[in-house]
């Protein structure tokens, strides 16, 4: 029954609960562990963290929020109380949520990310795909989901404009950049209430 | 027997056997510059060539003079890979293993590897992933495998030279994937992302399953054909050989063993002596859609309601489009037939139309139907031709079989000749007695006499009968390639500017020669194909025995003769597609109006003088009108438009005939 991709997805899994980066979290789903839930935080000091805000309704909008999406994978408890503490801290995050969708291939074969959230990225396709290089043919079986989100993450800041997949934000990246955070935050702000 | 004789006579001149199959590209000695019409004949002849363990010779098997390709199969290619190597392996002092990543990573070229060796060794190593070094494993009794993370004790852990360890298991795994992702296996390093550490065979060999290796094997030595710029395989469907090649002459052709020739260059089928780009222009066009386009832009008119396009192929003018449109309207003015009737002039006229017309409302529809017509009609003209040609030459490989299958005939003959003969020699008493009896002669006497001659007559059969075979296949191939060169100058017409009138008159006289010369050796190549076929089976009684073979005799010397003639013939008709392929090579730079006038008058002597000598088979020379059927079209020599109607002025250009 546990074949090595599943195995392997469990010490995935352990790992990220015993130490987890700062910014992301992830938890397979309850009834399929090739399928899972993640969230990103956007990185500080960025358009795409959101704005630091102390707003406690919007805080606890994020609180029900981040608890409702991750909640499908009651198994991970401590994840949730750990994140929710840290956003008590800082205030309020921006998250962007993804599925992660593995096969029996993995580690062999990298997974498939998407955004579920709608982002503005000029890396980022409109359907929620994403265009990184260790996704693709850079993969490699020593890469885990915390490496995968982690690589994620930074990508948000550091975009490649020249393996567009948003030719108008890439565009925008390259000439003005104020106009670009303006729509980061703008899109930021939307998804917000689109929740 | 005369011909017979000098046919023997002849092949005493020439010193062996293996100079005659193996040395000749063709009858007659004037082949210094038989590049153009190639009668080699490769694929016939079955050389007892040596098979020495050199190299050089041993896949050599086809090196006629002047040729700068090999063909190779399998065992040469591992072969031909295995030598590179061990080259590489003994001058850099590295092992195999290395040796053939680095040849896979340029190219299978040992002079690059060499010069990018001795120029920056560092760099190399760095780029191709291989260490220096060969760091083992931690001498610890277990370790974590970086991929699974579970531990196992060391005998359970592997690494390539950067010393990375990862479990057995998960090697299968990463080693297995690659291999199945395709020849991409071949560059494989450790899955360590930030090493580069290449995996060669001897990894592969130790850590995948059987299937795996087996497939890491052929990517391997199809490798060496695939990234290698001097070799290509076969284009043909099925064909299983690999080209070497030597750039030079500029003459691109190459002869495969399975006996298909394509163009080095494009890898499409052989087309001297038309340029890469013509040809590649052609088929395009032949697929493209745009002339499709064309030809319903010029043929058909759009219903004026629905706008889908209609042609009129017979009947009235009334027109009704089908459902669910069904709109009515008149062909000639496209108005609606509503308005139509006796007063504009009932069901096949229309005033409107010739008013309109007049007036000259239609010229611009007109003149775009016009031009596409046109450009249609001059682009059909030469596509038929080379369609045409395209499909004889299929009915020419299999008249090349019926031919050998009549050749077959003959064999079977003399088999069964042999037989009597052997069994006419146990009862030759009696056959000597009946001889003595007609013939008033000892019995001692014509029994040598008969002897001799049915040895004599059987050897100098099979040496004819050989010989026979071998003329037929060079006939056959010869028809097979004049008639390639002459599909492929019917593409290069096409792309002939139309206002160089004195290239195209020049071209078109070249062609119709060469094209009416080989229409003759076809004729000769057919009826020569009946007489084999019309033989009877062999009976046991002597006297149709004896008939039998008389007439075999007569057989073979009338063959003999055939051939011969037929060799003229095609030595003829290799002198016009000689002359074709020279100016067209020449960019039909040698225009020159006398030179035409010269050339058509000695070739026609030679051409008669061919077909009156032996038995004229084939035809006198055709009349200097084009190729097109001469009872119901003529063409203009100008534009090559397909006249009908008007019998001296072109319909298209206004010239005269």
């Amino acid at each position: 029954m546990s074949t090595p991709a599943r195995k392997r997805l469990m010490r995935d899994f352990k790992r990220l609960q015993q130490d987890p980066p700062a910014g992301i979290s992830g938890a397979p789903q309850d009834n399929n562990i090739m399928l899972w839930n993640a969230v990103i935080f956007g990185p500080d000091d960025t358009p795409w963290d959101g704005g630091a805000s102390s707003d406690v309704d919007n805080y606890k909008t994020i609180d029900c929020k981040l608890y409702g999406w991750l909640h499908e994978s009651h198994t991970c408890h401590n994840l949730l109380a750990y994140s929710l503490e840290h956003s008590k801290q800082r205030a309020v995050y921006r998250t962007f949520k993804l599925t992660l969708q593995f096969t029996e291939d993995y580690p062999n074969k990298p997974p498939t990310v998407r955004f579920v959230s709608r982002m503005f990225h000029p890396n980022i396709y409109a359907d929620g795909s994403i265009c990184l290089d260790i996704l693709q043919n850079q993969w490699s079986p020593i890469y885990d989901v915390a490496a995968i989100l982690t690589s994620i993450q930074s990508l948000l800041c550091d975009p490649n404009p020249n393996s567009p997949a948003n030719s108008e934000a890439a565009r925008m990246f390259s000439e003005n950049k104020r106009e670009y955070n303006r729509r980061v935050r703008e899109i930021v702000e939307q998804s917000w209430t689109a929740d | 027997m005369d011909s017979e004789d000098e046919m023997a006579a002849m092949m005493e001149d020439s010193n062996d056997d293996e100079e005659f199959y193996g040395g000749g590209g063709g009858y007659g000695d004037d082949d210094s510059d038989s590049d153009g019409v190639v009668m080699d004949y490769d694929g016939f002849m079955d050389h007892d060539s040596d098979d020495s363990d050199d190299l050089s010779s041993s896949h050599l098997h086809y090196h006629h003079r002047s040729q700068n390709y090999t063909i190779l199969d399998e065992d040469d290619i591992r072969q031909c890979q295995e030598e590179s190597i061990t080259k590489i392996s003994t001058v850099l002092s590295i092992s195999r293993v290395a040796a053939g990543i680095l040849l896979r990573h340029y190219n299978w070229s040992v002079s690059k590897v060499n010069d990018e060796w001795f120029a920056d060794e560092e760099k190399v190593r760095k780029t191709v992933g291989l260490l220096e070094n060969d760091s083992p494993l931690p001498d610890v009794t277990e370790l974590t495998c970086g991929i699974c993370f579970e531990t196992y004790p060391q005998d359970r852990m592997s690494a390539a030279a950067c010393g990375h360890p990862f479990c057995v298991i998960c090697w299968q795994g990463y080693v297995g994937t690659a291999i199945n992702d395709g020849p991409g296996c071949l560059m494989l390093r450790c899955p360590d992302p930030s090493c580069g550490a290449a995996i060669g065979q001897d990894m592969v060999n130790k850590l995948a399953s059987n299937d795996d290796k087996e497939k890491y094997n052929r990517y391997f030595v199809r490798s060496f054909v695939e990234d290698n710029r001097k070799t290509k395989w076969c284009p043909a469907p099925g064909c299983e050989y690999a080209v070497d090649f030597v750039v030079g002459s500029g003459n691109y052709d190459v002869n495969c063993r399975c006996s298909y020739s394509f163009c080095w260059n494009c890898v499409e089928e052989a087309h001297r002596p038309v340029d890469c780009g013509t040809v590649s222009k052609w088929i395009l066009k032949n697929s493209a859609e745009s002339e499709n386009m064309n030809w319903i832009l010029a043929n058909s008119k759009p219903c004026p309601k629905c706008k889908r396009p209609i042609e009129k192929n017979q009947g009235c003018m009334h027109i009704t489009c089908t459902p669910p449109c069904k709109f009515e309207f008149c062909w000639l003015c496209l108005g609606a037939w509503t308005e139509h009737g006796e007063r504009t002039g009932g069901f096949y006229a229309c005033n409107r139309y010739e008013a309109a017309k007049q007036e000259g409302a239609y010229d611009d529809a007109e003149k775009r139907r016009e031009m596409a017509k046109n450009s249609l009609e001059r682009y059909t003209h030469y596509y038929e031709r080379w369609a045409t040609n395209q499909s004889v030459k299929t009915l020419l490989a299999m008249l090349g079989l019926f031919w050998f299958t009549g050749l077959d005939f003959l064999f079977g003959y003399l088999n069964i000749f042999f037989g009597l003969f052997y069994s006419i020699s146990y009862e030759q008493h009696i056959l000597l007695e009946k001889l003595s009896d007609i013939q008033c002669q000892p019995e001692s006497q014509l029994k040598f006499i008969v002897e001799a001659w049915l040895q004599c007559f059987i050897l100098d059969a099979l040496y004819i009968l050989r010989y026979a075979e071998y003329l037929s296949a060079l006939f056959v191939n010869l028809i097979v390639e004049c008639r390639r060169v002459l599909k492929w100058t019917y593409a290069y017409g096409y792309y002939l500017p139309e206002n160089e009138h004195a290239k195209k008159q020049f071209f078109e006289y070249l062609q119709g020669e060469a094209e009416s010369g080989l229409e003759r050796l076809h004729q000769c190549a057919e009826k020569e194909f009946q007489v084999y076929l019309n033989s009877e089976g062999p009976s046991k009684d002597f006297n149709e025995f004896r008939t039998k073979l008389a007439g075999l005799t007569s057989l073979f010397s009338v063959s003999v003769d055939i051939f011969c003639q037929q060799l003229i013939g095609a030595g003829v008709t290799k002198n016009y597609f000689e002359n074709l392929v020279r100016a067209l090579e020449n960019g039909l730079s040698d225009v020159d109006s006398d030179a035409v006038c010269r050339q058509a008058g000695s070739s026609k002597n030679v051409g008669s003088g061919s077909g009156k000598g032996r038995g004229g088979k084939g035809k006198g020379p055709t009349s200097t009108s084009r190729n097109i059927d001469d009872s119901t079209h003529w063409s203009c020599e100008y534009c090559t438009y397909a006249n009908v109607r008007s019998p001296t002025v072109c319909e298209m250009c206004q010239q005269r005939r």
